[in-house]
């Protein structure tokens, strides 16, 4: 099992109290597979510094996460299948150094 | 003995000056220090940082890059 964080851009024309329960529903593979999801930040909407998409804005989230590689792996592939996703980064991290700060 | 022409003007900042060692990718404040303002990653002699941590801060800016967090580097005036 490793930690993991992982960050997603999704799409500024959803609404921002829906972003968590859709969340969740991806989040359900990482919990069947044996994985825990400590925890889920929205960030919110957020200006890009450059356009994705044709887009200017974002919803930004950030979820933190202990399981397998392959696991986070295949999150990330139905989270890029998702046509609301802009974007998707997967990032290991040494979870003691892992900060809670924007 | 001649003087130097360019008197030693060392050690200007550091991470340390924040009070901090490492650096978060996800920080954009701090990681926004690091960059110029046409979005270029500053060089050691400006930073002062040691070795270990300019590597750090420029993959931290290369990720946030990544995620829109931060500007490539351009020509135009942001």
């Amino acid at each position: 099992m490793r930690h993991y964080e992982v960050m997603v851009i999704l799409e500024p024309s959803l609404d921002e109290r829906n972003v968590a329960p859709s969340l969740e529903k991806h989040l359900n593979v990482i919990r069947q597979e044996g994985g825990d999801v400590e925890k889920v930040d929205v960030w919110g909407r957020r200006r890009l510094s450059y356009e994705i998409n044709k887009h200017a804005e974002g919803i930004y989230a950030v979820v933190d996460l202990n399981s397998e590689p392959a696991t986070v792996k295949e999150l990330d592939r139905q989270l890029s299948l998702n046509e609301t996703v802009l974007r998707t980064k997967v990032v290991r991290r040494d979870p003691k150094r892992a900060g809670a700060r924007r | 003995m001649m003087a130097n022409p360019r008197p030693a003007r060392r050690k200007q900042n550091l991470l340390a000056r924040m009070g901090e060692s490492t650096v978060d990718w996800k920080d954009v404040e701090v990681l926004r220090k690091f960059i110029s303002d046409r979005g270029k990653i500053r060089s050691r002699r400006v930073t002062g940082l040691e070795p270990k941590q300019q590597r750090e801060v420029a993959t931290a800016i290369k990720n946030a890059r990544e995620m829109a967090l931060l500007p490539y580097p351009s020509r135009a005036t942001k």
